[in-house]
């Protein structure tokens, strides 16, 4: 049998491969003759493992979040609410190396002149202020006219 | 519901309670993807170029200004593309269960095609805020290994693009069915993704966006603050030059293929016609700064030294060690009128993290190539 899958080009694919294989070999070739440079088993470690780490905790752990916030919260505030944890999610991990100073450097202080911790709150104030005054204006908008 | 759900199992399917794994919200998030990731890709080529220029190819000295651009612009897109990545594999995970496992040889590699794609496009986004971080959990060099699994990355996608092509073309010219009503959560979804990505480079990009600093609580930099008004990313300190560059025996050498070799002190520089001007400095780690220089131009000194025309120049520095301790004027570079040897930034000697007692300064170029401490510039 040859079919695939019902969103999937036959023809596209066939043309991505023929295209695409080629620069995939081009990376992996060129990160095994750059060895110096690259560590390839620890590169190899590094990638594998974060594509791991998307697939099978990431993912899961926001569909289990989730899962239990739907059964708390109000249908009606789904979608603003959900709004609030994804972002304070994505903010949390971007500012997590710089809040925790990994790269800091003691001689310079013109590398990461800020507030870390405080902007990182700031912004999640934000972002919950918005959620906040989506579920208003949600609920003003579903209200029901005599 | 549409296919994302169809190939799932049933199983499966019955535990992904959402209405948005499906194809409409996939396509949206992919098109959204190849842009960012095309433009990173892009950009990150072109600092390769800038940084490794192959024998074909001369990087050129004009628009002054292009590197703050590609470069704000590759770290803009990555960023943006962090939660693009994140809802995009939320939207297909149905999929990673699906039984049996592929349906044919050709979807068995598409499906292959998917693990160097999901894997790499997290180690590009998580190496490059690692980076922007100064955050280097690894005994790899970041640049190479960046470099290399952005191609890996970039084969997958175009073997996903090619296979997606045909849906994703019928999800943009067509409105969903009568069948499959407008889905009002997935406007709210992709409206909540969409705004994330611009909130976080929004909450990033003050660092070469001057206006916009005061709001990026999570910039690396913020303008106008370091020595003399202007970051600095390695210092004299850093470099094992502190000493060294304030010796009062510092002389400059001009050698190679030169008519006259040269030894020159600080004053001796002085004392030679003094051209100034306006240029950036622009890390590939995203931030960067306008600056008002003042120095020698380089054409003039090699000039005075009798040097060979058409050739390069190796620019190096104090720095007793370091990958970034030289780099060389191609043509283009050491015949421009901006390129410079300044002893001076913004109406002031330069201070020792600044590259006292010169530093080469050019229209451009990277800022790991604007070499500080300069001691020596060897005509090739």
């Amino acid at each position: 049998m040859d079919e695939t899958e019902e969103t999937t080009s036959r023809t596209g694919l066939i043309i991505g491969l023929v295209l695409g294989l080629p620069i995939i070999a081009y990376g992996i070739g060129g990160a095994l003759v750059d060895a110096d440079d690259t560590s390839p088993r620890e590169l190899a470690t590094w990638v594998v493992g974060l594509g791991i780490l998307d697939d099978f905790v990431v993912i899961p752990a926001a569909l289990a979040v989730a899962w239990l916030a739907r059964r708390v919260i109000p249908r009606r505030a789904w979608p603003p609410v959900r709004a609030g944890l994804f972002a304070t999610a994505v903010l949390v991990a971007v500012a997590w190396p710089i809040v925790r100073g990994f790269g800091d450097d003691p001689h310079n202080p013109s590398l990461f002149p800020r507030n870390y911790t405080g902007g990182l709150l700031a912004a999640l104030a934000l972002v919950w202020l918005v959620v906040a005054a989506w579920l208003v204006v949600g609920r003003v908008r579903t209200e029901p006219r005599c | 519901m549409s296919s994302i759900g169809r190939a799932a199992s049933d199983g499966v399917r019955r535990r992904y309670d959402s209405d948005l794994h499906e194809t409409r919200t996939a396509a949206w998030l992919g098109i959204a993807l190849g842009v960012t990731f095309g433009l990173c890709f892009a950009t990150g080529l072109w600092s390769h170029l800038a940084q490794e220029p192959p024998t074909w190819f001369t990087y050129p000295a004009r628009p002054a200004g292009l590197y703050r651009i590609t470069q704000a612009v590759h770290v803009a897109s990555g960023t943006a593309a962090i939660p693009l990545l994140l809802a995009k594999i939320w939207t297909v995970h149905p999929k990673l269960f699906v039984w049996p496992p592929a349906s044919s040889v050709l979807n068995a590699v598409e499906r292959l095609a998917l693990l160097p794609l999901v894997a790499g496009g997290a180690f590009m986004l998580f190496s490059g805020i690692a980076n922007v971080a100064r955050w280097y959990p690894w005994s790899f060099f970041f640049p190479r290994a960046h470099f290399w699994v952005a191609w890996v990355t970039i084969g997958a996608l175009v073997v996903h693009v090619g296979a997606k092509s045909a849906a994703t073309w019928d999800v943009v010219r067509t409105r969903p069915p009568v069948a499959e009503p407008t889905n009002p959560n997935r406007r709210a979804f992709l409206g909540t993704v969409a705004a994330t990505s611009v909130g976080l480079v929004v909450a990033t990009i003050g660092g070469t966006v001057a206006w916009l600093s005061p709001v990026s609580v999570l910039a690396q930099r913020r303008p106008g603050q370091g020595p003399q008004g202007l970051p600095i990313n390695k210092t004299a300190y850093s470099a094992k030059v502190t000493d060294l560059a304030r010796r009062p025996d510092y002389r400059l050498q001009v050698v190679g293929n030169v008519d006259r070799p040269l030894r020159l002190s600080v004053d001796d520089l002085r004392a030679l016609p003094q051209h100034e001007a306006e240029l950036p400095i622009a890390c590939v780690e995203g931030w960067s700064q306008s600056a008002h220089w003042r120095g020698v131009r380089v054409r003039d000194l090699l000039d005075h030294a009798g040097a060979a025309d058409g050739t390069e120049v190796l620019v190096e520095s104090l720095q007793p060690s370091g990958r970034y301790r030289a780099s060389t004027l191609n043509h283009d570079h050491r015949t421009d009128p901006d390129t410079l040897l300044a002893l001076e930034l913004n109406g002031e000697p330069l201070h020792l993290d600044h590259g006292y007692p010169v530093r080469l300064v050019g229209p451009n170029r990277p800022g790991v190539l604007q070499t500080k401490w300069v001691s020596k510039l060897t005509v090739t």
